[in-house]
């Protein structure tokens, strides 16, 4: 694909409007967003009466004070960023090492074991989330770091991207590697690995977000406040003070709790973009 | 600098056979060409003695060690892949450093040998690059470059030539017989172009059908082929073969007849040629003629002619269905469809029913 400003076979009149219809487009995503930041910059007594004033001033930061003298969203704030490194990390390093075995080593039944992990992927999670349940209470591992962040580990998709991945390398590669007198371990660390890094990027990032977004599963493990995620304390606190606190204190929590996201989205851009272009897969 | 023994070996992929009973051994310093059509097992066979492929039966020996069991980092061989096989995410000095890293080698030692490899490929301004930045040609030079460095005891080239355009090639061709009498290395060449092997190696190896046909210097190779096979991949345009019937001529040697009587003589003494229900006269185009209508051998039809500058090769068809080229002068006249005479004027070669040739025995 060409990054020409013009396409071949369209006029200038037909990008102009394509133009503007993705103008419109991102104009529709992006107004509930600055809806959301609009309402927590404002007063909540004032909210109360018209959220319309949104629209002019005067605009505060009282809304994030209250959020910040509350020292338990630090914990919920710190407990996803741990949860979610972890996780982030795991399935890396279990997608590499696994997609390496798939894509280079001969072993009975490697075949099968990816068949099953192509089927992983059509496993929603919803199926066996009682099933988790159980097997964690029984292990004791509700309201640990581990039970936060041990489920999200099983990353079919990560696997499969990484086999990918590692199959699209040249095995000659590893052969001159081989040659050079590395051992398989150096190959892998340091001829192939440093190789897929635009995937461990694409991968790193999805399994982060959707790690820190991820409501369901903590809600279920985390029962005691101070193993919450922010997503879960957040949702707690709307129920709680919802009546108290008001609209404006309420959107203030929403914009901090994705603000670390919408941080990774900001420095990752390119990756991201990749990764939903394909281009990552090849 | 390392003698180098393949012992019987052979490979199969599963239930396929690749290589049968390949013997071969290969002087300290020697330069060799294994030569032969696309997938008959050159690249197979150079991998087995890298330790890339495993060996099925049979051993291979370096020096004085019996390396088919050691592991390819092991056995003091440098390799050049047919599509380089760069380091992509390493510059050009780490590509080359690499694999001394790997032996321990001394920082200052590294530095000095990529130095000096570079200089002598021409190589330096590329060091701090990476090979994407590179063209195919410099490519292949770190490529050889990264084999220099390791001074090993031996080299393999998988079709290194053949993913260049013919100018560069032509050039790496020279360059690389250059760098062989500077490195003084036991090297083994993969190769299915008979000019490279020719231009370049001590002997060949010419491979088909999952053996080794023939080994033997460029010149014994084209001169005195073993077999049809050999007589046909190694010269172009290739040698012609006419069937023949053999009869005594002068001094007790065999005359080859052609189906209306014409012979000619050849250098081979009938008593020494074993009975055979059908002979083939092999003709390469030097040896083949164009003479004037009547004055020649016997008559024939041109077919086609090819004119290349230098000299014209002209494609003739005989009454009897036979059809063999002849090589004419630049200026030549000959044109399609005209009758000439076709001349027998230089060595020919005698080939039995199995296809085996019979040369008369080599002066001593
Ligand atoms: N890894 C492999 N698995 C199965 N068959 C192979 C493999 N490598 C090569 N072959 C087969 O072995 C034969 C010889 O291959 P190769 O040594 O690459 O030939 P060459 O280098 O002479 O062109 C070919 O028929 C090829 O298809
Ligand atoms: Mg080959």
């Amino acid at each position: 694909m060409s990054g020409s400003a013009q396409p071949v076979g369209r006029s200038p009149w037909e990008a102009r409007a394509g133009f503007a219809v993705m103008v419109v487009l991102a104009l529709i995503m992006v107004l509930p967003l600055l809806w959301t930041l609009g309402l927590s910059l404002k007063a909540n007594n004032e909210l109360l009466r018209d959220t319309g004033s949104v629209f002019h001033g005067p605009y505060t930061l009282e809304n994030y004070g209250s959020i910040l003298r509350r020292a338990a969203v630090f914990r919920w704030l710190g407990n996803s960023l741990l949860v979610s490194l972890c996780t982030t990390l795991g399935v890396l390093t279990l997608s590499s090492l696994a997609g390496y075995g798939f894509a280079r080593l001969e072993f009975p039944g490697r075949r099968w074991l990816f068949a099953l992990v192509l089927f992983g992927l059509a496993v929603p999670e919803q199926s066996v989330i009682i099933t988790r349940h159980q097997m964690f209470s029984a292990l004791h591992l509700h309201n640990t770091y581990p039970g936060l962040f041990l489920p999200g580990l099983s990353a079919p998709f990560g696997v499969f991207l990484m086999t990918q991945y590692f199959k699209a390398i040249p095995v000659e590669l590893d052969e001159a590697a081989l040659l050079d007198g590395a051992s398989r371990l150096r190959v892998f660390w340091s001829v192939l690995l440093p190789l897929t890094l635009p995937a461990q990027a694409t991968l790193g990032i999805f399994t982060f977000l959707s790690s820190w977004n991820d409501y369901w599963w903590p809600l279920i493990s985390a029962t005691r406040s101070e193993m919450f995620t922010l997503t879960v304390g957040v949702a707690s606190s709307q129920i709680n003070f919802a009546q108290t606190s008001g609209l404006g204190f309420l959107m203030a929590q929403a914009v901090f709790a994705s603000a670390p996201i919408l941080a990774v989205y900001v420095v990752f851009q390119k990756y991201i973009v990749r990764a939903v272009s394909g281009a990552a897969v090849r | 600098m390392a003698r180098v023994r393949l012992d019987r070996l052979s490979k199969r992929f599963g239930a396929v056979p690749v290589l049968d009973d390949i013997s071969l051994d290969i002087a300290a310093g020697e330069f060799v060409a294994f030569l032969g059509p696309s997938g008959c097992g050159k690249s197979t066979l150079l991998r087995m003695i890298a330790g890339l492929e495993s060996v099925d039966a049979g051993q291979i020996h370096i020096g004085d060690r019996r390396v088919d069991q050691l592991p390819p980092g092991g056995r003091g061989v440098a390799m050049v892949f047919q599509h380089y096989a760069l380091y992509p995410h390493m510059t050009i000095f780490e590509n080359m450093a690499f694999g001394l890293r790997n032996a321990k080698v001394a920082k200052a030692e590294i530095e000095a040998r990529v130095a000096e490899a570079a200089r002598i490929l021409e190589i330096e301004r590329f060091l701090p690059s990476k090979p994407g930045q590179l063209s195919g040609g410099q490519r292949q030079r770190v490529a050889i470059g990264r084999a220099i460095v390791k001074k090993p005891d031996l080299f393999l080239f998988d079709e290194p030539l053949s993913n260049l355009d013919a100018a560069l090639r032509l050039r790496t061709r020279l360059e690389l017989a250059q760098l062989r009498r500077r490195l003084d290395a036991t090297m083994i060449l993969v190769t299915h172009d008979q000019v490279e092997a020719m231009t370049l190696a001590d002997r060949i190896v010419v491979m088909s059908d999952r053996r080794i046909q023939q080994i033997g210097t460029p010149m014994e190779i084209y001169a005195r082929p073993a077999n049809r096979f050999v007589a046909t991949f190694v010269g172009s345009p290739p040698m012609a073969f006419l069937d023949v019937t053999l009869n005594v001529g002068a001094d007790g040697l065999a005359r080859a007849a052609l189906a209306d009587g014409a012979g000619v003589q050849t250098a081979m003494p009938l008593a020494d040629l074993p009975s055979s229900p059908t002979w083939r006269l092999g003709v390469r185009p030097e040896a083949a003629k164009v003479v004037a209508p009547g004055t020649g051998l016997v008559d024939a039809k041109i077919a086609f002619v090819e004119r290349l500058g230098d000299r014209t090769l002209v494609h003739l068809r005989l009454a009897d269905g036979g059809a063999l080229t002849a090589e004419d002068a630049g200026t030549s006249r000959a044109a399609m469809d005209d009758i000439v005479g076709l001349a027998i004027d230089g060595p020919v070669h005698l080939f039995d029913a199995e296809d085996n040739a019979h040369h008369p025995r080599a002066p001593t």
